[in-house]
Order: structure tokens, then C-alpha cells, then sequence
């Protein structure tokens, strides 16, 4: 299972662990995983530790889950980011748009 | 395991007779044929007598009608050196009188034949319990010798399988006593991939060697699993599908298996039938109860098992407590229980890792000399930025440069994933593997570009939204089914000597691969990737004649 959705906290936090590879293979599973978020308002967690390879269509799908998402959540945190993938991030300067842990 | 209990010696008893006198000899053979476990054997009193001691020798009769003329010195002898019983037969008083001395066992011949052999039948049933026990004894001393060489290679492997745990971790403070030899307690801690900290606390049930059997395999699930980086929920979901194949019934293992992120702050956990561990701030303050939501590992089948993790933030200079129940119910030498009050108690008035040792110290006065009735493990953790920087081996390793180039038709472009294929066969080069990520966005960018806008001619534009953007990738897909001409080439060269990866990707398509566009940095979901390409590579080119982009990236 390359993307895992969990929620926890008693659904105060949703999290989206994705697995190897996260790109455009993974458009529909993605927008489905957060399509549902609760009444909560949740904080949602991206969890990219075990997430070894992205490309940019990973940081698309990243912005579309924060314009569909917009107040319906507390906030989006991208964390455990390799190295690298950290890089990529803030290259991208996502660090404006998302929390990065 | 040979057996060796159980095996009844029925060995006879070896009996001498000594006589002087052949017809009482005789009878006296006759007397005690019914005691079958007796082997008799008869030697004439001559001038000297030899008897063999090859064999022990219990039971000797003396048979004598007169006092021998030759010294019974021997026979005494073998009285003092190998405790033989010697009974003195004579039909003599005056015989008997005068060896009284030497031969204090004596029997009247004939009137003592009744007395005789229910002595001998005494005498028998004794040896022969006496050799049970002492074979007893030897298969006892066979098994303990056994059983000690058994635990010492016991020991060797569990010193093996936990030579890793990283119990030395200057943040954690531990306080972990097994009752026996062996501990059903496990405490685990190893370091993950990201500077991230994983500790394991496992209770399993009973103490000994059966449960800490158990510890093996969840052990090498946990380091393994630490040292891929996987989530605590992964994690036990992998720990319960080994603990419910491997345990029998009436056995489980609680256990809370937390993990602290690099920078201390966040806790994600999972609690399956431990105590609730605590969360302790600076001063003092019990802030959290880290609850157990779940039932203990190996009970649940994986459909029903529930991984569901809980995380919280924890304030800088907290601490968490984890413990197993032995602690709270650690015996004192007043015959009372510690007790959870006492033990959070305890615990808050010790906050600072510093006094560590005054709790262990408090533990210990409040036990005394009462002996352990259940395995202790005691471990607090500091939250701070765990400082566990992974270390980057290759310094200045000598490696050979390479090229590799694939032209890529139609059939491999729908069949295949370039880009994951390539990266599979460089991933495990030195310098290339640890950077792996940042080469795969490259590669996929350039690649992508390629095939979708030089091969497919699909517009960027459309990716303007969500709807839109799954859309280009529905077409993506259509377009590609539909493909029946073009080619990708990709080549990657490794300069060995500069430490410099060079990177190039033509296509033979029409399609504007957007290199010669401008974009402007906005929130746009398109449009980044170039923009990676432009800022992380150096020689960024696009030839427009060849159709071919090309850049570089220092390793």
C-alpha cells in the first residue's frame, strides 16, 4: 500500500503516510484520501518518511490538497522529510505554504 | 535430549563368601537362592585370598568353623576402604567370641538363618535405593551441567540479537531488572532513519526463558522497522502478526512502542495493554496519561487488530515515563505494594534526568531484600532534539565512472516506467544512493517532459486546477495507449573524478517540452519542475535542433 490514511486523536488529526514513490500514479488514491476530513477540522499530517522518491507532480498534488482543503482543516504539516526530499520542498519554497516538520 | 531418568538399574548386588568350611558354604548357597538380586560368589580361606575390587564389593560372609591361621587383614582392609559389610558365620561360640573384635556382625550358624536372610533382604532393598539415588544424582548433575550450557547459548543470542539496542542513548534513563536469568520485559530503542528516536517497552506474560523466546523475533522486527523509518502503527500492526502466529494461547505481549521525532517534539505511540505511561513536565506535573487504547499484541488476528496510533506535542524539557507493572506492583519489605500513586509520586519529584538515580535509589530502599516476584523495567525519556544525525560514510572512496544510455520506443514507453527501472539499477552505486531523490526528480522531470509534451503534446495549462489536473493525467494515460511512433532516449553519465552526475533526455517528438517558457514562481500547480531543474542543476540547456535537455548536478 503505497498511501496509508489514518486518522487519529479522536479524528483531530488526519494522517496521509505515502510509501516510495509519490507521484502522478498516485493522483486519485491522493484526493480520495482527503476528500473526507471530518467536522473536526482536522490538522493533516503528510508523512513522507518512507516517501524515497517525489517529482513535481507530488508538489501539485501537495497545492491542490491545500486549495480543496482550505479552512476545512487547522493546518497541513509535511513531516519526517528525508533530506533530500526536505530539499526539494524548500527549493520549492513550500515552507511558505506549508508547515514543514 | 537422551533419556536418562527412569531407567531402573536392576544390577545384582555382588556377595562374597569366605569359607573354611565347604558343607556350610553349600548351604548357605541353598539359603539364599531366593534372593535373586544376590550374586554370590564363593572363595576358600587359603593362605592368602585375593579378592577382585574391580567391581565394588558390598556384602562379604566369613564363613569360618576356626580361626584361620593367616591374617584376615585384607578383609578388614577392604572393611575401612570400601565401606564392605562383613558378616561373621560360624557354628562356633569360641569363634565368634574371638573375632568379636574384628567382625562384630555375627551369626550363629545355624540358629541365625532366619535372621540372616532378612538381614540380606534389608541390606538389598538399601544398596539398591542407595544406587537409585545416586543414579538420580548423576542425571540430575547430567541435567543441570545441561541446562547451564543451554542458557549460556541462550544468553549469547540474545546478547547477539540485542547488541544493537541502543540502551546507552544519552536521553533515555533506564532501570530494567529481570527476576530470573532471563527477562520477559523487552526494552527497545534504536535510532530511525530521520533522526527520529524509537522505543519499545514489552511486557510479555510470565517471566523466564519462555517469554524472552519471544523477544527475539519482536526485537529483530523492531530493528529492522527502525531502521527502514516505518510508522508506529506499521510497525505494530507487523509486531502482531508475528506475536499472534509465534505465541501460544494463554500468551501476549503488552507493549507501548512510542517514537520521538528529530526535533523532540512530536510523540506518536501506540499502548497496548502496558500502564499508562506518563508525560512529565519540568516541574513536575503529570500533563498526559498515555493511556493503553488497545489490547496487548499477539491477540487480535490482523483483520481485527487496531493500529490506530495517538500523537501529541510534548514542551520542551518533558519527559516520558514508561514502565512495566512489575513496578507498580514491586513487593517492599514491609510485605506492601508500591503502588501507582506512590510510583507517580515518585516520579514527579524526581523530573530532571539528572536524578535518575534517586529514583532507582527509592526503589530499591523501598523493596530491601525482598526477593522479585515479577521482571522491573523503569525507562524515561527525555523530549529534546534527539541530535541522532545520521552519519554520510563515503568520504573520498575511489569509484569508476560510467554511462548509461537507453533508447526507449513506443512499446517500453507504455509497458514500462523508465525512470523507476533506472533508478533501480544506480540507487545502490556509492555517492548516487544517498542521492537517489534528488536524481529520480531530475530524471522524472526531464523524462516527463519528454513524453508528455514532446511525444503526447499535452498542455501544461490544463493543470491550472484539480479537476484538471487528474485530468491531464487521464490523458496522459489515453495518449500513451495510443502511441505508435517516437523515441526517448535518456543518457546518464557519472564523472567519477569530479563527482558529477551529467544528465540528458531527447525526444524525437514535436511538442513544446516548455523549456523555452518562462514561468513565474506562483502557486501554480505546474510549472516546478522546470523551475527545480533551473535551480538545483548547473548547465541547464535545451537544444532545440536535437531536442535534447541536458544539465549537470555535483554529487
Amino acid at each position: 500500500m503505497p498511501l496509508h490514511r489514518q486518522f487519529a486523536n479522536e479524528g483531530k488529526e488526519l494522517i496521509i503516510a505515502i510509501k516510495g514513490r509519490f507521484d502522478f500514479n498516485l493522483v486519485q488514491e491522493f484526493r480520495q484520501a482527503y476528500s473526507d476530513v471530518g467536522d473536526m477540522q482536522p490538522t493533516v499530517f503528510i508523512d513522507l518518511r518512507e516517501t524515497e522518491y517525489l517529482d513535481s507532480s507530488a508538489l501539485g498534488m501537495l497545492l491542490n490538497m491545500r486549495k480543496a482543503l482550505g479552512s476545512s482543516v487547522k493546518g497541513i504539516h509535511i513531516i519526517n522529510c528525508r533530506p533530500e526530499v526536505r530539499s526539494i520542498l524548500d527549493i520549492s519554497r513550500f515552507d511558505k505554504l506549508f508547515v514543514i516538520e | 535430549m537422551a533419556a536418562q531418568v527412569g531407567a531402573v538399574n536392576t544390577a545384582s548386588t555382588r556377595m562374597l563368601i569366605l569359607y573354611d568350611d565347604a558343607d556350610i558354604a553349600h548351604d548357605l548357597c541353598q539359603l539364599l537362592s531366593p534372593l535373586t538380586s544376590l550374586n554370590v560368589q564363593k572363595l576358600v580361606v587359603t593362605e592368602e585370598f585375593r579378592v577382585d575390587l574391580n567391581e565394588p564389593l558390598p556384602l562379604v560372609l566369613l564363613v569360618l568353623r576356626k580361626q584361620p591361621t593367616q591374617s584376615l587383614t585384607p578383609l578388614t582392609q577392604l572393611v575401612l576402604e570400601h565401606q564392605t559389610q562383613v558378616l561373621l558365620v560360624s557354628p562356633e561360640w569360641e569363634t565368634l567370641t574371638q573375632l568379636q573384635a574384628q567382625f562384630p556382625l555375627q551369626i550363629a550358624w545355624p540358629w541365625g538363618q532366619q535372621f540372616l536372610v532378612s538381614w540380606l533382604q534389608q541390606r538389598l532393598k538399601l544398596h539398591e535405593a542407595e544406587e537409585n539415588i545416586e543414579r538420580l544424582w548423576q542425571t540430575l548433575a547430567w541435567h543441570t551441567a545441561r541446562v547451564e550450557r543451554e542458557h549460556q547459548l541462550v544468553e549469547h543470542i540474545f546478547e547477539n540479537a540485542l547488541s544493537r539496542n541502543f540502551l546507552e542513548y544519552p536521553r533515555v534513563n533506564t532501570y530494567l531488572t529481570p527476576m530470573s536469568k532471563f527477562n520477559g520485559d523487552l526494552c527497545l530503542i534504536s535510532p530511525g532513519p530521520l533522526g527520529n528516536l524509537y522505543m519499545l517497552m514489552a511486557d510479555f506474560t510470565g517471566h523466564g526463558l519462555a517469554p524472552a523466546t519471544g523477544a527475539l523475533p519482536l526485537s529483530q522486527a523492531f530493528f529492522a522497522m527502525a531502521d527502514r523509518g516505518v510508522s508506529v502503527a506499521e510497525m505494530v500492526t507487523e509486531f502482531n502478526y508475528r506475536m499472534s502466529r509465534l505465541l501460544p494461547n494463554d500468551m501476549f505481549c503488552a507493549a507501548i512502542l512510542l517514537e520521538l521525532s528529530a526535533n523532540g517534539e512530536r510523540v506518536n505511540y501506540w499502548n497496548g495493554g502496558m500502564p499508562a505511561a506518563l508525560l512529565i513536565n519540568e516541574q513536575g506535573e503529570v500533563i498526559r496519561r498515555l493511556k493503553p487504547a488497545h489490547v496487548a499484541l499477539g491477540v487480535m488476528d490482523d483483520e481485527e487488530f487496531d493500529s490506530r496510533v495517538t500523537s501529541f506535542r510534548a514542551p520542551s524539557g518533558s519527559s516520558i515515563a514508561m514502565f512495566t507493572d512489575g513496578v507498580i506492583e514491586l513487593l517492599g519489605h514491609q510485605h506492601q505494594f508500591l503502588g501507582a500513586e506512590a510510583l507517580e509520586t515518585l516520579l514527579s519529584t524526581y523530573p530532571s534526568p539528572e536524578d535518575f538515580p534517586q529514583i532507582v535509589e527509592e526503589l530499591e530502599r523501598f523493596r530491601g531484600e525482598t526477593p522479585l516476584h515479577d521482571d522491573l523495567s523503569l525507562a524515561i525519556l527525555s523530549c529534546l532534539p534527539t541530535k541522532l544525525v545520521q552519519a554520510t560514510p563515503e568520504h573520498d572512496q575511489l569509484v569508476i565512472p560510467f554511462q548509461l544510455e537507453s533508447v526507449l520506443g513506443p512499446d517500453y514507453l507504455k509497458q514500462l516506467d523508465p525512470v523507476a527501472q533506472i533508478m533501480t539499477t544506480i540507487s545502490q552505486l556509492p555517492y548516487l544512493s544517498r542521492h537517489r531523490t534528488t536524481i529520480y526528480l531530475f530524471l522524472a522531470e526531464a523524462f516527463n517532459n519528454a513524453l508528455e509534451h514532446g511525444l503526447l503534446g499535452l498542455d501544461s495549462e490544463l493543470k491550472q486546477d484539480a479537476d484538471g489536473f487528474s485530468k491531464y493525467y487521464e490523458l496522459r494515460q489515453e495518449r500513451l495507449q495510443q502511441l505508435t511512433e517516437g523515441s526517448i532516449r535518456i543518457m546518464l553519465a557519472f564523472d567519477a573524478s569530479r563527482k558529477e552526475v551529467m544528465i540528458q533526455v531527447s525526444d524525437s517528438g514535436e511538442g513544446s517540452p516548455q523549456y523555452e517558457r518562462v514561468t513565474d514562481f506562483s502557486d501554480k500547480a505546474y510549472g516546478r519542475g522546470l523551475e527545480l531543474l533551473r535551480q538545483m542543476t548547473t548547465d541547464l540547456s535545451w537544444d532545440h535542433a536535437t531536442r535534447t535537455v541536458s544539465f549537470k548536478y555535483g554529487l
